[in-house]
């Protein structure tokens, strides 16, 4: 009855069983901190240049070139639960066929929450390219800065920190080299 | 005299024995059981999944625990960790997308009912590459739904390490094995 064995099986299941209500406590606190800070994100200029493809180098294509200001305090969404912030600068546009565009041309990750206030002038990362190979008919896109906090345990959760206040036009292809 | 009580023994024995493997039996299905409702309610084939390397990291190491969903009324998004398993490649990989396209058909005569009667075009890349999975596509130039087996939604470190550790060192595996049956059939309460 009372054996070694069922001393450590007792002890063990009762250690197990604490860590998964702490862990389940642990992850269900993210719901209550929820902060949504909001910042700007402004477009400084966009130049488009025909390129090379990248799988099919005989074939032209048009690469958008980005650069943007984003300012946000990005602090209130870092709470103890919060291993880190993954931030991205993405465009949006719908084309008129109706196709429906995301495109992430810059990212960040933020680890500690010092570095968390951010002001940065930046450019696109990522080649931002279009389905049809020409932003010609394109036509203006949003940009937005959204951020994915990520828990040391339990959901991720997404939010958007700011949007362009008017969409931004592509402007004519032209050989920038 | 002594024959009866011997006989006894072995009744009980034989129980004893098919108790425990009715026991054993039972766990397996039981944990079959959850694991295909997880799938059922999630949508995936693999609700549960444990990352193999360190192309995510410093967001997910080798043998974190992640939790998956496959919302069937929903179009990913950019900024989503998917998992996806293309034709051709053995494993299944986490990465995060970086371009959706929603492709817009008209066929005549038919009204999509829900957003997934569109086709969605997806570039994915992972947190610590530099450059995006195109490469990895098996000769495909966009990802599409048929190949996504879920979306992150939850995250758990560490636990998952141990079946890595199995894989790895396969003496552990049998010695884990072999412990557990030992104690099955010596442990008589």
């Amino acid at each position: 009855m009372h054996s070694i064995y069922s001393r450590i099986n007792n002890i063990s299941g009762i250690l197990s069983t604490c860590l998964m209500v702490l862990l389940l406590g642990i992850s269900l606190s993210s719901f209550v901190f929820t902060a949504d800070p909001k910042g700007s994100l402004e477009i400084s200029s966009i130049q488009v240049s025909p390129g090379k493809a990248r799988r099919y180098h005989n074939k032209n294509q048009d690469f958008a070139f980005v650069q943007f200001n984003v300012s946000a305090d990005l602090t209130p969404l870092f709470n103890w639960n919060t291993k880190q912030l993954f931030l991205y600068v993405g465009a949006e546009y719908t084309d008129n066929k109706g196709v429906r565009n995301e495109v992430v041309i810059w990212d960040k990750i933020v680890r500690r929450k010092e570095d968390a206030d951010i002001n940065i002038q930046g450019r696109n990362k990522y080649a931002f390219r279009e389905l049809s190979s020409t932003f010609r008919k394109a036509p203006p896109a949003h940009y937005t800065l959204k951020y994915n906090v990520m828990p040391y345990v339990g959901i991720l959760t997404y939010g958007e920190a700011a949007r362009t206040i008017e969409p931004v036009a592509f402007p004519e292809s032209r050989d920038l080299s | 005299m002594f024959a009866e009580e011997l006989k006894t023994m072995r009744r009980l024995g034989i129980r004893h024995i098919l108790l425990q493997i009715l026991n054993f039996a039972s766990v397996l299905a039981s944990g079959l059981m959850i694991w295909k409702g997880l799938g059922l309610i999630t949508n995936t084939e693999s609700p549960i999944v444990v990352v193999l390397s360190g192309s995510m990291e410093p967001a997910f190491y080798r043998g974190d625990l992640l939790f998956l969903t496959n919302p069937a009324n929903e179009k990913y998004k950019t900024g989503d960790i998917t998992v996806y398993k293309v034709p051709g490649a053995d494993i299944p990989i986490v990465h995060r997308v970086l371009e959706t396209h929603d492709i817009f058909k008209k066929k005549k005569g038919a009204v999509a009912t829900t957003p997934l009667g569109q086709d969605q075009l997806l570039l994915t890349k992972g947190d610590n590459n530099y450059i995006d999975d195109i490469e990895l596509y098996q000769g495909l130039d966009w990802l599409e739904r048929k190949h996504i087996v879920g979306k992150v939604r939850g995250f758990l470190p560490y636990i998952g390490y141990v079946t890595i550790a199995m894989n790895d060192f396969p003496q552990l595996k049998y010695a884990l094995l072999g412990g557990l049956g030992l104690l099955a059939l010596i442990q008589r309460e």
